[in-house]
């Protein structure tokens, strides 16, 4: 049984369709779902906590479905949105404490100390947290929702607007929460995290998902190095199998290549015929940005976005 | 219901930290009691401040819930309210927990106005009156903060529910029986006086403080707190899931 499982999920807001008959698997993993504004990311997470009912198809978390067994799902699940709420007026014990009753769990105060403790707060547990920064607001709503250790963690944007420090801390607790055996569904934009501490990473376009695999399958997937050439002189088209343009701009040539490192030594060859002088070469992996890009970047004037024909395109181009 | 003191506690403790809106909002009815109370110079009674206490506690749970309907609104508009309805308690609790910590609010707020009120010269009652208006105030203040609640929901934003807020409650006041009897009332507004929820919570109020036992206005207001709770929920489940 998979921690969470979606068949044919779909919203509507009015005539719009928010999710589009998404079909997903998750278990024992840290999952991110990536996509753009208004992508239907938070509408997904809403069905899957049970604060929002789907228009059609069905979702489980942890075998039970979210629209028939909402409480057997929502002692399962944690849920903690983007909007950074907690009451600025209490403590950061009595926030969590309330959470440790709210849950019904046997030992509130102890849990409390503990969870507290994990999250590394326990020196500023009883200031107010009116006094605590955005940080340590983002991890104490952590260890609310690690109160009742449940199977699955929702997160909505768990890092928006935190400094560097703050995010790697948090993305640390994810994964000390991962590997002790809890699922971790989060929604982010950012995708230098999806791809450092995300297992599996699905990029959801217009209410559908439109990759879906590892970062670095996806990264292969694309099947591409770039290369940046600094040149001056003005080059012609290049003719090296594998090798296409994909822009010049102020005296710098981009290329993609099946195989970077041995275009490296055709292009300048080729580029030397010309009478271009190279002045500097540079040769990168595509990152899951180019990834985002390629899969999302096209869909506003394509209106619908097809993956597999995007990916079949790909494939032709070599 | 599971979790409702829970609830309540939370809401609790936040008021008690802000003292500014604990004493704001008692500034009003005590400076009613105190300067209109004390001062109108009317023929009708001997006792004016007798008179218009009833007012002004009932005033003071009317103030009290409408103020308290914008809990609700903020708690859904801040993203609390979407945490609470993620755990596995029940979902009604969150709504009776929010009724009841503001008629409880109201009620603290109305003893300390009948403190004042006893301090400046009203006559003091009998433990059973006290009680029995307890039980009056205590009913008012569930079917106005039920009320109060389900329009702010409907409304779903603070500016509309504050200019909603400014429009009704003075209105409410002057056109129920909170400042003279009805025999020296003009027909027309012995006509809305008669109508107005509030003037039932007062007339019950004033008829305990001279000993009687009024049954038929705190029937209206169980019944209408009945009704106006279970069209709250229905906002509530709407407004929810």
């Amino acid at each position: 049984m998979n921690a969470i499982e979606t068949t044919g999920l779909t919203k509507y807001y009015n005539k719009l369709c928010a999710v589009d008959h998404l079909s997903l698997s998750v278990n024992n993993e840290i999952f991110a779902l990536l996509g753009p504004n208004g992508s239907g990311k938070t509408t997904t997470v809403l069905m899957l906590t049970t604060l929002l009912r789907p228009n059609e198809g069905s979702a489980a978390v942890c075998g039970y479905d979210v629209e028939h067994e909402g409480e057997e799902v929502r002692k399962r699940l944690s849920y903690v949105p983007q909007d950074m709420a907690v009451d600025i007026k209490l403590t950061g014990r009595e926030n969590v404490f309330l959470f440790a009753k709210l849950y019904g769990i046997s030992n509130p105060k102890d849990t409390t100390d503990e969870v507290i403790s994990i999250m590394e707060l326990s020196d500023r547990a009883d200031d107010l947290i009116r006094t605590y920064s955005g940080g340590m607001r983002r991890r104490l709503e952590l260890a609310q929702a690690l109160v009742h250790e449940p199977d699955v963690l929702f997160l909505d944007e768990p890092t928006i607007g935190l400094d560097v420090g703050a995010r790697k801390k948090i993305w640390g607790h994810i994964r000390m929460l991962r590997k002790n055996g809890m699922t971790i569904f989060v929604t982010t934009h950012y995708m230098d995290e999806a791809d450092q501490f995300c297992d599996r990473v699905g990029i959801i376009s217009q209410g559908r998902i439109v990759a879906l695999d590892t970062p670095s399958a996806l990264k292969a997937d694309l099947e591409k190095d770039v290369i940046t050439a600094k040149v001056s002189g003005n080059p012609g088209s290049v003719k090296i199998d594998g090798v296409r343009i994909l822009g010049k701009q102020d005296g710098e040539i981009t290329f993609t290549a099946d195989n970077g490192r041995e275009a490296l030594p055709l292009i300048t060859r080729a580029l030397d015929l010309q009478g271009v002088t190279v002045t500097s070469l540079s040769m990168r992996e595509p990152t899951l940005d180019d990834v985002f890009l390629n899969v999302v970047g096209n869909t506003e004037d394509a209106g619908h976005f097809d993956y597999q024909q995007f990916r079949t395109m790909l494939r032709r181009r070599k | 219901m599971r979790g409702i003191t829970d609830y309540i506690e939370r809401d609790m403790i936040k008021w008690l930290r802000s003292p500014v809106s604990v004493i704001s909002m008692l500034v009003m009815p005590a400076a009613w009691l105190i300067f209109v109370g004390l001062a109108l110079p009317v023929s009708f009674t001997g006792n004016y401040l007798d008179f218009i206490t009833p007012s002004i506690l009932v005033m003071t749970m009317l103030s009290s819930s409408l103020n308290g309907g914008t809990l609700l609104m903020f708690d859904k508009i801040l993203g609390f309210l979407n945490k609470f309805l993620a755990l596995p308690t029940p979902r009604e609790s969150i709504l009776f927990g929010k009724i009841l910590f503001i008629t409880i609010r109201g009620a603290i707020q109305a003893t300390i106005i009948l403190v004042i009120a006893v301090l400046i010269g009203a006559t003091i009652l009998s433990p059973a009156q006290y009680g029995m208006i307890y039980l009056i105030l205590l009913l008012f203040g569930f079917l106005m903060s039920a009320c109060a609640t389900t329009i702010s929901l409907y409304l779903g934003d603070h500016d509309s529910y504050a200019a909603f807020n400014t429009m009704i409650s003075m209105p409410l006041f002057f056109t129920s029986s909170a400042l003279m009897p009805y025999n020296v009332m003009p027909a027309w507004l012995r006509t809305i006086a008669h109508l107005n929820p509030l003037s039932y919570a007062i007339d019950a109020v004033r008829a305990a403080g001279t000993g009687t036992v009024p049954l038929l206005q705190i029937g209206l207001l169980v019944v209408m707190g009945g009704v106006v709770i279970a069209i709250c929920m229905q906002m509530f489940r709407r407004v929810t899931v």
